[in-house]
């Protein structure tokens, strides 16, 4: 149907028309709009198919009886018939009920945001009439609209969402999430996604996560704050969460998973393919006294194939994070470690000589489950201040500071002194 | 540490000092066996909330924009807002009265602690914040001591403690429903619910929340009933009635020393700076929710422009206010008690309907039991409520 035949008789708010009476051909009064039954059809905003009229009465009057419609009347183009009347369909919700009051995801702002109003439109076409909700009105003006104040705020603006722009909450509606609403939500950016994630109740986040597509989920899920994501999972249906968790980087899940108790952990590893599993697993086991559990990953790594100039460009922005800086690691694309850089060294360089030139290719690391003496002793033979660790590829994992293995073989003197001794005191009082 | 307990603590407020040590000095023990009940109204009515809370994830000006309209949340949202903007005055007359205690002026301590709640919030998160005063609410034992220090008489403070008195007489009355309007208070029920609903506590870990509910509620009636004793031992046996915080502060300190007197002072300071930095951001908090707008102290002045504004509105006209010269803290009171009185009844009616509600609720609506026991309580908090606006129009 071209665009031409369309034809807009009315403009008017649900709030508007909400408690209005209802006249038949006669001017006979046959109840009032208490609320409209609307359905999504596949593409095309969603219709209004019946009038709920009464209190106590469950079935609608079909829109196409109406004859008339706007905020001041409204006619059927009959006498209301009873044995035409239907019932909510299983596809339908009502938009008083289910929609106004409530809150929604506003896709083009990416935020939640709460519908104040909806905005109709009459619409007729050759053949027949319709009703359709094209906008949510979640601005102030629709608040002063139903607050009965609007004329003080003739001058603002409506803020509308259009319906494409709309994707539901309430459980209820459930059955109307279409895919291509779904497809929309997949668009958007993770990190908006988690933004908006993070907004919703507990509930809805699981249902919400649960809907979208898993590498979609994963990319937003990494966005979340840790308490989030620990909820979210607590909450999740263990096969979909255990999907998530194969989809995020291994270390990431191992900290999200190192945080859960237990027995949910391992639930969820158990659930996830065996392969994924075993390196989270490893991430996660390092047993204390071995070199994976005092690595840090915060380390400096920088590519091979850059300049000292441009190294001291990345240095500036990395060292904070950093936990030292004396020594770059060099490492290619795909994370193998190639070789080692003093800062000592990268100074005394020329600007424009390139870093795998200067690099010494002879490094000394340690593979994660290594002890911590092991360790220690590389790094008392070889005077380090630090020492990489790597795994059997030679994929560089994280690093191990001279202070941590300081920290193991001498327990701080000072904190041995004040807190623990008091516990030791006593335990030998006994 | 949960919403339970630190909802009571910001519950213990420059407000409910007063009232309590008003209540102390003119009625002595007899106003005491208020209290045991009052832990169990307490209870009753905070477990509906976090239960909510809980089982929708919702906070409670959420829910009654969802379950009443725009209109009903409307005079709700208008009525919590005037309510704690008066609360929010006293929390600063509280500041005021505690530092003229320790001879500052009132010009310098309620500028300094308006821009520090302030600028603690928006420079710190609120979680921490909330920490920072519940470690202060050890402070709170301040009360226990400075009512030790005050001799009482722990045989009749026992036998007041259970044994009911009553009296028509209006001053008694105007007392009576002062101190069980200060205990329980509109606000209480939308902060509570939305502490749980941002804890993230559901339904799983609800039983512990239970816990919290009643350890909370005891600790502020505990907190409230030593405020009582410290005052009834004193002032009361002494025949001297007192009109606020800072006179029975004072009128401690001949009769039981000095330190009871520093003691009480440095509670009053530290209750209503703690909840002073609670209660403007958590009245932003809900109107912004009730009506859609973005919340949050993790959000951006520029991505919260209403709510930062709200936040910060609510501490400049409530610690301005204050420094008015020719302020009646007094009339300003009156007020605020006489809104808190006409909201509670609809705030707890309101809350029954939502927790009957089984499309929100499910399994976990009230049962026939519990629904009796919570409508009577509501229907005695009603004619309480009723009886305090009424006497206060009296006075």
């Amino acid at each position: 149907m071209s665009r031409a035949q369309l034809h807009v008789l009315r403009e008017f708010f649900f709030s508007q028309i909400q408690g209005e009476p209802i006249f038949d051909h006669e001017g006979k009064r046959v109840g009032k709009l208490l609320d409209l039954a609307i359905r999504w059809q596949g593409e095309g905003p969603p219709r209004v198919t019946g009038i709920k009229f009464a209190r106590g009465v469950q079935s609608h009057i079909p829109i196409d009886q109406v004859e008339e419609m706007n905020q001041d009347r409204i006619r059927l183009a009959g006498k209301l018939n009873e044995e035409e009347l239907i019932p909510l369909q299983d596809d339908e919700i009502y938009v008083g009920k289910w929609l106004m009051d409530k809150q929604i995801i506003d896709l083009k702002g990416s935020k939640v945001v709460r519908v104040n109003d909806i905005k109709l439109f009459w619409i007729e076409r050759p053949d027949r009439r319709y009703l359709v909700p094209m906008a949510v009105d979640i601005g102030f003006r629709g608040l002063a609209r139903r607050l009965g104040v609007e004329a003080f705020f003739k001058r603002r603006e409506n803020q509308f969402v259009w319906w494409q722009y709309i994707q539901h909450l309430e459980e209820k509606t459930a059955a109307l999430q279409l895919s291509t609403d779904q497809a929309k939500l997949d668009e958007l950016h993770p990190a908006d996604l988690a933004d908006l994630i993070e907004d919703l109740d507990y509930k809805k986040r699981t249902d919400f996560i649960e809907d979208l597509d898993v590498e979609v989920a994963a990319e937003a899920f990494a966005e979340m704050e840790r308490d989030t994501q620990i909820e979210i999972l607590e909450h999740m249906n263990k096969v979909q969460a255990s999907d998530l968790l194969e989809e995020m980087a291994p270390d990431e899940a191992a900290d999200i998973l190192g945080e859960l108790p237990e027995g949910k952990a391992d639930e969820l590893l158990n659930l996830m393919e065996p392969g994924e599993a075993q390196e989270v697993r490893q991430l996660m086991v390092y047993e204390d006294g071995t070199a994976g559990s005092l690595m840090t990953t915060e380390f400096i790594a920088l590519s091979p194939e850059i300049t000292v100039t441009e190294a001291f460009a990345q240095l500036r922005r990395l060292s904070q994070e950093a936990e030292t800086i004396y020594y770059l690691y060099l490492v290619e694309e795909d994370k193998t470690l190639s070789g080692v850089l003093s800062l000592r060294e990268l100074l005394m360089a020329e600007p424009g000589a390139v870093l795998r030139d200067l690099m010494q290719t002879r490094v000394i690391y340690v593979f994660p489950q290594e002890s911590d003496q092991e360790v220690a002793q590389d790094v008392n033979k070889y005077n380090l201040l630090a020492i990489p660790v790597v795994d059997e590829a030679r994929r560089m994992l994280g690093i191990i500071t001279v202070d941590d293995i300081l920290e193991v073989l001498i327990p701080d003197r000072s904190s041995l002194e004040t807190f623990a001794s008091l516990f030791v005191s006593k335990r030998r009082m006994k | 540490m949960g919403p339970g307990i630190i909802t009571s603590n910001v519950d213990n407020d420059a407000g409910g000092i007063t009232t309590y040590s008003v209540a102390g000095a003119a009625l002595g023990y007899k106003i005491l066996w208020v209290f045991i009940p009052m832990i169990f109204a307490l209870v009753v009515i905070q477990e509906m909330c976090t239960r909510m809370g809980a089982v929708t994830g919702k906070g409670l000006a959420d829910l009654t924009r969802e379950r009443f309209g725009v209109k009903i949340t409307f005079y709700a949202m208008l009525g919590l807002l005037l309510g704690n903007l008066g609360n929010i005055m006293s929390e600063f007359a509280g500041v005021a009265a505690s530092m003229e205690l320790f001879g500052v002026s009132k010009y310098v301590s309620v500028p300094l602690a308006a821009l520090f709640t302030w600028w603690l919030v928006l420079r710190w998160s609120y979680k921490v914040v909330e920490r920072v005063f519940l470690a202060a609410c050890l402070v709170y034992f301040a009360y226990i001591f400075s009512g030790y220090l005050a001799h009482p008489e722990w045989g009749m403070v026992a036998r007041e403690l259970v044994v009911p008195s009553f009296s028509f007489d209006n001053s008694y009355l105007v007392i009576l429903v002062g101190v069980i309007g200060t205990t329980i208070a509109p606000w209480m029920q939308f902060y509570i619910q939305s502490a749980v609903v941002e804890k993230g506590i559901t339904v799983k870990d609800y039983a512990y929340t239970k816990y919290d509910v009643i350890v909370g509620s005891f600790m502020v009636n505990l907190v409230a009933v030593f405020i009582v004793i410290s005052c009834a031992a004193t002032l009361h046996v002494h025949g001297i009635r007192v009109d606020s915080a800072k006179e029975a502060a004072l009128a401690l300190g001949p009769l039981a020393g000095h330190w009871a007197s520093v003691l009480f002072a440095v509670g009053l300071l530290n209750a209503s700076l703690f909840s002073a930095s609670i209660l403007p951001l958590s009245t932003a908090y809900f109107l912004c929710e009730a009506f859609g707008i973005e919340a949050g102290v993790d959000k951006s002045w520029r991505e919260a422009p209403t709510f930062y504004w709200l936040y910060t509105i609510l501490i400049v006209v409530g610690a301005g206010l204050i420094l008015l010269p020719r302020i009646n803290l007094i009339e300003v009171m009156f007020w605020s008690q006489v809104i808190n009185g006409v909201m509670l009844p609809f705030v707890l009616i309101f809350m029954l309907i939502l927790i009957n509600n089984r499309d929100l609720m499910g399994d976990y609506v009230n049962n026939r039991f519990y629904n009796l026991i919570t409508w009577i309580i509501v229907a005695i908090m009603i004619i309480l409520s009723l009886l305090m606006v009424a006497t206060s129009f009296w006075q």
